[in-house]
């Protein structure tokens, strides 16, 4: 058991650090593939890690300290963030403990710093995109803890490791409140990783940027934390989905096996998604996720109907 | 002309149904400036000539809103003042102060958001200055000329046969158009009509030029909203007749493929009847994906009710080509293009034409349709090289008009023995320009890329 939960540990923090590039290099590639195209190969986000780890930074003017503590902040809390979320349902006793809520505030504390950071250049673009990123977060913030709520509701807890031990219980995918959380939270893993229909990843078009407007005074050593916390955001949203809501084995080498089976599989439909979907106009983005808070209130209703305590 | 009448008489050949077609301005001597407006009705053109003694003349922008960039151009250029255009602000001079150029705009929360000219991906140079509550744009001040060459002053002085290479080298999207548009302008100042092979000839380039460029709007759309699958759709579509462009002409764009005098487009049987296959090929595949996007709801919806220009402000902007026909008006100018080849030509408008981004995308599709008919038609019989005859004495000026993948493009020569005295050309991007503008009004800033590639105006047909 304690050889489990080392194992674990282990994946929480190498494979957040050193796999999470995958996530959306594989997504790239096969969105190419489903158009047609060739496409960059699925280690493209290293090799731009790379670039950027040995070019020189440049810093706009004026700027404080905000501006220049923003990219570590938001690596310090995606990192906080990784050991946060369980793999097969083990993880080692972190200091931090497991949280859902913490995971929710460690995502915002992130985005917080970027927003102050775009706040403190002045630039009309990084406020643009920090402004519309905010609009969105507010209400996708709302449905994740929905969501969590409503899986918490059987385990009595909000601790992700109880809460993805639950997932093994037969008898979780008979409720509908299961299926209502696990919508919600696709949207918020859509809202989060910032992907169509709701934020475009491959444009860099002014005037459509959401998630990459704060991005743009940063240069070099900076810019690529900001893509590696962009990216961890990815690995912790599909880790999650993966826990919380799949139908998981109860061994920790089947649980782990089905991880790996899925992630590219979680990559499969955000590639899916994008391919069908176009981007959706700006001011829809708060109906759709206000439209996920709905299909989680209901899915609560139903759990108070179903008599549940 | 006198400068009194001038505006009296632009008025009245505005009244009497005359269409505007552009406002020049020329400096022969020293001190005197002339001023021309054409207008055309279906008789024929009307060009009204104004010695500009005082260096001003009064404005007609009041009446006929579409001058109004033609007189900013012309009072940066040659200095001339137009009384009553107030501001005259300037266009082309990048000198000036922002509020000089910029309308002013006041009240709580606005502010002003400036993208370019330099942007992010390749994209011509052009500035935009959007004036905005929170998402939502109450003006836009479009700032183009970045790249202006003064191509029409270089081209004066040259002899005629000389001119086809500025004219062409204006915009490569638009090449043929402007060409065939300075031909026939060149042409009609000798005197000349060309031939059935000739007309024959260019008929089948202007209508190649219109396929790849309605497909690359097709294409570009798509890309607006970020739906993958019909931008690259669309763009290997384009990619193939382009291809076909350089089978037959030995450029993807279509270069000095006009010559003046005589056709340059020759196609055996075997040949015309491959490019007819292959012109059949890229129709059925466009059907099959149009049939697809048509039922993609998530790109329909962003389309739905976009930036409507109505049917009263295309016309009384003076909008042109898919733009114009897209909100309802009834103007092609294939349908009287007696010098091309368009027997019996009426232009597409659909029955349900809301002016919005989603008709101006239904627009582009109902035309390739038409162009692929016509071109399937053309290339029924082999092409040759032709000729022209005289069958009217020189006169000192010349118009041409041709319709062009982006509306309506009007060229205006001098002919001064067989050198040109001046060139004009005034392309449908010029004339649509300050529409895209007008429509941004209470649109949403990021649907600004989206509108932007609805019209797929040139930058470089207006810094000519």
């Amino acid at each position: 058991m304690t050889a489990d939960r080392a194992a674990a540990g282990v994946i929480q923090v190498l494979g957040g650090i050193l796999l999470a590039p995958m996530i959306p290099g594989l997504t790239q590639q096969i969105k190419a593939r489903l158009q047609g195209r060739p496409g960059p190969s699925p280690l493209q986000p290293y090799r731009e890690l790379r670039r950027l780890w040995h070019k020189s930074g440049v810093s706009p003017r004026p700027r404080t300290v905000v501006y220049e503590l923003a990219p570590s902040l938001v690596t310090a809390s995606l990192l906080v963030a990784l050991v946060l979320v369980p793999i097969g349902a083990r993880s080692p006793d972190w200091p931090v403990g497991h949280d859902a809520l913490v995971l929710v505030g460690l995502l915002a504390l992130s985005r917080f710093a970027i927003t102050l950071a775009a706040w403190d250049t002045g630039g009309g673009f990084g406020l643009m995109g920090a402004s519309r990123d905010l609009t969105f977060t507010v209400p996708a913030e709302g449905v994740m803890l929905l969501a969590v709520v409503l899986v918490a509701m059987p385990v009595h807890s909000t601790s992700l490791v109880a809460l993805s031990l639950a997932a093994t219980r037969s008898g979780v995918w008979g409720q509908p409140a299961h299926w209502a959380a696990l919508l919600g939270f696709l949207l918020v893993l859509l809202a989060e990783t910032g992907r169509q229909p709701i934020d475009n990843p491959d444009t860099h078009l002014e005037l459509t940027m959401v998630h990459e407007g704060p991005l743009l005074e940063y240069a070099g050593r900076e810019l690529a934390f900001l893509q590696w916390a962009s990216a961890a955001r990815h690995w912790i949203m599909v880790a999650l989905a993966t826990e919380l809501f799949l139908p998981q084995p109860g061994p920790f080498l089947a649980r782990l096996g089905l991880l790996t089976v899925a992630l590219p599989l979680w990559c499969v439909l955000l590639a899916l998604t994008e391919t069908t979907q176009a981007k959706m106009r700006i001011l829809q983005v708060p109906l759709l996720l206000g439209g996920g808070a709905v299909v989680c209130l209901l899915g609560l209703a139903s759990w108070f109907a179903g008599g549940g305590v | 002309m006198p400068a009194q009448a001038w505006r009296r008489a632009c008025l009245d050949a505005h009244a009497q149904g005359g269409q505007f077609g552009g406002l020049f301005a020329s400096r022969r001597v020293p001190g005197a400036v002339q001023v021309r407006a054409l207008f055309s009705t279906p008789a024929g053109e009307q060009l009204i000539t104004c010695e500009a003694a005082e260096r001003g003349v009064d404005t007609i922008v009041d009446a006929i809103p579409a001058a109004g960039w033609d007189e900013r151009e012309a009072h940066d250029l040659h200095g001339i003042d137009f009384a009553g255009h107030e501001p005259l602000r300037p266009l082309l001079d990048h000198q000036q102060a922002l509020e000089a150029w910029t309308v002013p705009t006041s009240g709580q929360d606005v502010h002003q958001v400036a993208v370019g000219p330099v942007h992010a991906g390749v994209i011509e140079s052009g500035h935009f200055r959007f004036h905005v509550v929170g998402e939502r744009i109450l003006h836009l001040d479009v700032r183009l000329f970045y790249k202006r060459r003064g191509l029409e002053t270089a081209a004066t002085g040259r002899p005629l046969e000389d001119g086809i290479a500025y004219a062409q080298r204006m915009c490569a999207a638009c090449s043929v158009a402007n060409t065939v548009a300075y031909v026939h302008a060149c042409e009609a100042a000798l005197g000349c009509e060309p031939d059935e092979h000739v007309r024959r000839g260019r008929t089948i380039l202007l209508e190649l030029e219109r396929v790849y460029n309605h497909l690359n709007d097709v294409s570009a759309i798509c890309a607006g909203v970020g739906f993958a699958p019909g931008t690259m759709a669309y763009a290997a579509l384009k990619e193939r007749v382009q291809r076909l462009n350089h089978r037959l002409t030995r450029h993807r764009f279509l270069f000095d493929t006009v010559k003046l005098g005589t056709g340059s487009v020759t196609l055996d049987r075997d040949q015309a009847a491959a490019m007819r296959r292959e012109l059949a090929t890229i129709r059925h595949e466009h059907d099959s994906y149009w049939r697809e996007l048509r039922f993609v709801t998530s790109l329909q919806r962003r389309l739905d009710g976009v930036a409507t220009l109505s049917t009263a402000d295309a016309v009384r902007l003076g909008a042109v080509g898919p733009v114009a026909r897209a909100s309802g008006v009834h103007r092609d100018h294939r349908h009287h293009s007696p010098r091309l080849l368009y027997h019996g030509f009426a232009a597409a408008v659909a029955p349900t034409s809301s002016g919005d981004v989603a008709a101006r995308m239904n627009q582009r599709a109902l035309e390739l349709r038409q162009s692929f008919d016509l071109l399937d038609e053309l290339l029924c019989q082999p092409a040759a090289h032709g000729g022209l005859q005289h069958v009217r004495p020189v006169s000192p000026i010349g118009i041409g008009r041709v319709e062009s993948p982006r509306g309506e493009t009007v060229c205006v020569i001098e002919n001064d023995g067989g050198r040109l005295a001046a060139l004009h050309l005034r392309t449908g991007s010029y004339a649509n320009w300050p529409i895209l503008a007008h429509t941004m009004a209470g649109e949403l800033l990021p649907d600004f890329p989206l509108i932007n590639k609805s019209f797929e105006l040139c930058y470089a047909c207006a810094d000519r």
